[in-house]
């Protein structure tokens, strides 16, 4: 801007000294042309001066040769005639000097007068028009009127010779005067052209000086305008700036062209710019925001805490004929002018790198955390029983993979598939939670999530799975991370190191046999259970276990995952919340019971609650509304086969998912596996007081091993 | 903005707009300017529409999720109702897009919850003072 201004003076000062040189070369040819017709018309007054002194000696001659002749008796008509001519170019020259007035009329005037003194002896001889000889026998001799003439001539010749050098004197002053004007004139012209000549070469050493300094002007705006292109080139922000219709302008960086894939952004406006490569809510808002950058609230703290495209993500074009998901970071500067906001200049950065390390060091952070809540939590707990259900749990995922390559075609394949993942998955589920191995659980959890909402879909193709598998995956990774961490931890609280990396050996290694410790685990683990149950739910109340140490080694893992699955019912679903309890003057704590022992034929296992017991009613209306039954089918249904409902597959009455029921394959699973060992299992219950379950298992002598 | 400040014969009258009264006491509370007079509060829109109406306020602290009518749609009445009252919108929600939302209806400032007393006290100066 600055350089602008200097710009303007300059080219004020050229004009202004232009318009002055030809004022003056107007003026100097003006006064000279004046000056030089002054020096014209004195040149003529001179030649007359000249002519006019000159004329008082040749009157006097002529009449002196005009007297001569008429002594000699000579022919005097052509004195005569010359006498007569220079009388009238006398009268003629003096008239010519009389009409200027530049002329000293005082000289005029005296020689006016002495001129007119001639008149009264000349006239007679000029006028004289007779034969001035006569001719006789005796020879010429003048007439009368010839020695008349001649008297006249004789007196005039006097007079003239008389008269001649005060004339004379008179126009030679007259002559000398205007020979000095003329001079003087001429002298003036000469000063005035010198002057004139002077003030051009001033004038153009002045309009040299400018063009110069205006050429060094030029220099130097090419040289910044240089400058701004290289700094263009060469940042690595895209930067343009904005006019108030939302424009971009005539200039912006070439990092510009690399983010965006294009060249054409002048005038492109900013909703332009952004167009398909980000969403139309985003887009909408970012137009919003922009237009808010030129009104008066803007406070540039404010809108810079409220910029919504501070990390943006948008598709662009990779170069390879893809998109490609990048994080742009827009900011944000209002250029004010004398009138408010003149431009807005927007930055633009890729932090694509910065944002993806940004994510990574958060997952980092968060995997870390997850390691030292398992961690802490193993070490609560024993390392045989997490070692027991790593076991288990690799071999349910293995089954979940053997059902995952199951080949399918027809829907109702995939839904029997579908359904063996749900309920494979959800005991894993509940056997991590039992011992509180959140890490583990909320993995199994999510894989559930997945399998639900394939369950959702009509149309189903082994591409569909492929998530799973992925995900399923990762779960065994992290199984076998958990695997490495137990080893280290068992080595830690042995106070003993193993050379050998396996993980079995520190856990087999510990003494005791292998029954006592399985069903020692059991109780400790349902224990853990219950407690994290109670806290979890908000509903007090005490697991009480008898004879489980009677549990035959082959029935352990179906003992197990039915207690699991009886105990989580019976603190999501039978356990009332303590005000429910006390508002039906029960004890505040819950009493949950599980009894094993040996029967005549075989084992027996009652598992009872003394919570709020089973609605027959519920359970229907529940049944239809997963469309397990039809109204009239439930209108139908007697109380025992409604409550034998809960052993369906695919049946919750839970609304919500959680973590520990409300998936629909928990008593499913149980019955299953009662059923595959050959037993039975039943229900009974009375509302507001208490459920029991009852399951009867033949003698573990007759039963192949599970 | 200090020129001809009116600010400086009377207080400075504060209605606040939140639906929970515990951040209702707690910007009664940091306020600690000498000149701020809380003249109002108000747990939804309607009822800051009607207390605006009543007793003019200068500033409004305007939460936006509230029952009955949310805080976008009262900032724009509030707008027509009293062009001059200066609004800060202290919300939960932090997304750019209802802070941009805001400011497009009206607003003046914003301040995301949970906030200091010292970020709250800047807000209200930069805003007013």
């Amino acid at each position: 801007m600055q350089s602008s201004g200097a710009d303007r003076i300059r080219r004020l000062l050229t004009a202004g000294a232009g318009a002055l040189l030809a004022a003056l070369m107007a003026l100097v040819l003006i006064v000279g042309f004046r000056l030089a017709t002054r020096i014209r018309a004195n040149v003529a007054l001179l030649q007359h001066a000249s002519l006019l002194e000159a004329y008082p000696a040749e009157v006097s001659q002529q009449l002196t040769a005009l007297r001569e002749r008429l002594g000699t008796l000579e022919y005097t008509g052509g004195v005569h005639q010359e006498l007569a001519d220079s009388v009238a170019g006398f009268d003629r020259s003096l008239a010519a000097l009389e009409r200027r007035p530049d002329v000293d009329p005082s000289v005029l005037r005296a020689v006016g007068h002495l001129w007119k003194a001639y008149t009264p002896v000349l006239a007679p001889v000029l006028a004289y028009s007779g034969e001035p000889y006569s001719d006789t026998d005796f020879g010429s001799s003048l007439s009368v009127s010839g020695k008349i003439y001649y008297t006249q001539v004789r007196r005039a010749e006097l007079f003239a010779q008389g008269r001649a050098p005060a004339l004379h004197r008179r126009l030679a002053t007259l002559s000398a005067a205007l020979q000095k004007r003329t001079s003087s004139a001429a002298s003036r012209l000469r000063l005035l052209l010198s002057a004139g000549v002077l003030a051009v070469l001033l004038l153009g050493a002045a309009a040299a000086y400018l063009q110069l300094a205006r050429s060094r002007g030029e220099r130097a705006a090419r040289a910044a305008e240089e400058q701004t292109r290289d700094i263009l080139h060469t940042v690595r922000e895209g930067l343009f700036l904005l006019d108030a219709d939302y424009r971009i302008g005539a200039v912006w960086s070439q990092a510009l062209n690399h983010l965006f894939g294009r060249e054409d952004f002048a005038g492109l406006t900013f909703e332009e710019l952004l167009h398909g490569k980000v969403s139309p809510a985003t887009l909408a808002t970012a137009t919003k925001y922009i237009k808010l950058l030129w009104g008066e609230r803007a406070h540039e703290n404010l809108m810079k805490s409220i910029n919504p495209l501070g990390q943006l993500e948008v598709m662009l074009d990779n170069g390879r004929g893809g998109k490609e998901a990048h994080f742009l970071q827009f900011n944000f500067h209002r250029v004010l002018g004398p009138k408010g906001v003149k431009h807005v200049l927007c930055t633009v950065a890729d932090i694509t790198p910065n944002v993806m390390l940004a994510r990574e060091l958060h997952a980092a952070q968060e995997n870390a955390n997850a390691q030292i809540d398992m961690m802490v939590s193993m070490l609560h707990s024993d390392p045989l029983q997490v070692g027991g259900f790593l076991d288990t749990a690799s071999a349910g995922l293995k089954h979940v993979n053997a059902i995952l390559k199951e080949p399918a075609r027809s829907h109702a394949e995939f839904s029997s598939k579908l359904a063996g993942l749900s309920r494979e998955l959800h005991s894993i589920k509940g056997e991590a939670s039992a011992l509180n191995l959140m890490s583990i659980a909320q993995r199994v959890h999510h894989l559930e999530d997945m399998v639900e909402e394939l369950k959702g879909k009509s149309e189903l193709t082994g591409n569909d799975f492929l998530p799973l598998v992925l995900k399923l995956d990762e779960l065994l990774a992290h199984l076998r991370s958990v695997r490495e961490m137990i080893l280290r931890l068992s080595t830690l609280k042995d106070g003993a190191s193993t050379s050998d990396g396996t993980l079995s050996t520190p856990v087999l290694r510990l003494p005791g046999t292998e029954r006592p410790n399985g069903t020692v685990e059991l109780a400790t683990t349902l224990q853990g259970l219950a407690r994290k149950l109670a806290e979890d739910h908000g509903k007090p109340f005490k697991l009480s276990l008898e004879g489980l140490e009677e549990v035959p080694v082959n029935y352990l893992p179906t003992v197990k995952d039915c207690l699991i699955q009886m105990l989580r019912n019976a603190a999501v679903h039978g356990i009332e919340p303590d005000a429910v309890r006390r508002a039906a003057s029960k004890s505040a704590t819950g009493q949950v019971r599980a009894q094993f022992r040996r029967v005549e034929s075989g084992c027996e296992l009652v598992f009872e609650d003394d919570g709020a017991g089973l609605s027959p009613e519920a359970l229907k209306e529940a049944a239809v509304r997963k469309q397990l039954l039809t109204e009239e089918q439930a209108a139908e249904l007697d109380n025992r086969s409604a409550l034998a409902l809960i052993f369906k597959p695919g049946f919750s009455t839970r609304a919500e998912v959680t973590m520990d029921a409300g998936r629909g394959a928990g008593m499913d699973v149980v019955a299953k596996s009662v059923y595959a060992l050959g037993g039975r299992i039943g229900v009974s219950t009375h509302p507001g007081r208490f459920t029991r379950f009852k399951i009867a298992l033949p003698a573990p002598s007759q039963t192949a091993v599970a | 903005m200090s020129s001809g400040n009116p600010l400086e014969r009377r207080p400075v009258k504060l209605l606040i707009v939140d639906d929970s009264n515990i951040v209702r006491r707690r910007i009664e509370r940091s306020q600690q300017f000498d000149d701020l007079q809380v003249v109002g509060t108000a747990a939804n829109g309607l009822e800051a529409l009607e207390l605006a109406r009543r007793t003019d306020p200068d500033l409004v602290t305007m939460d936006l999720t509230m029952p009955q009518m949310d805080g976008i749609e009262c900032i724009t009445q509030l707008v027509k109702l009293k062009p001059a009252v200066r609004i800060l919108v202290i919300s939960a929600l932090a997304d750019k897009a209802t802070a941009v939302e805001a400011m497009e209806r009206g607003a003046n400032g914003f301040l995301n919850k949970p906030f200091s007393d010292r970020q709250l006290n800047e807000a209200i100066t930069e805003l007013m003072y």
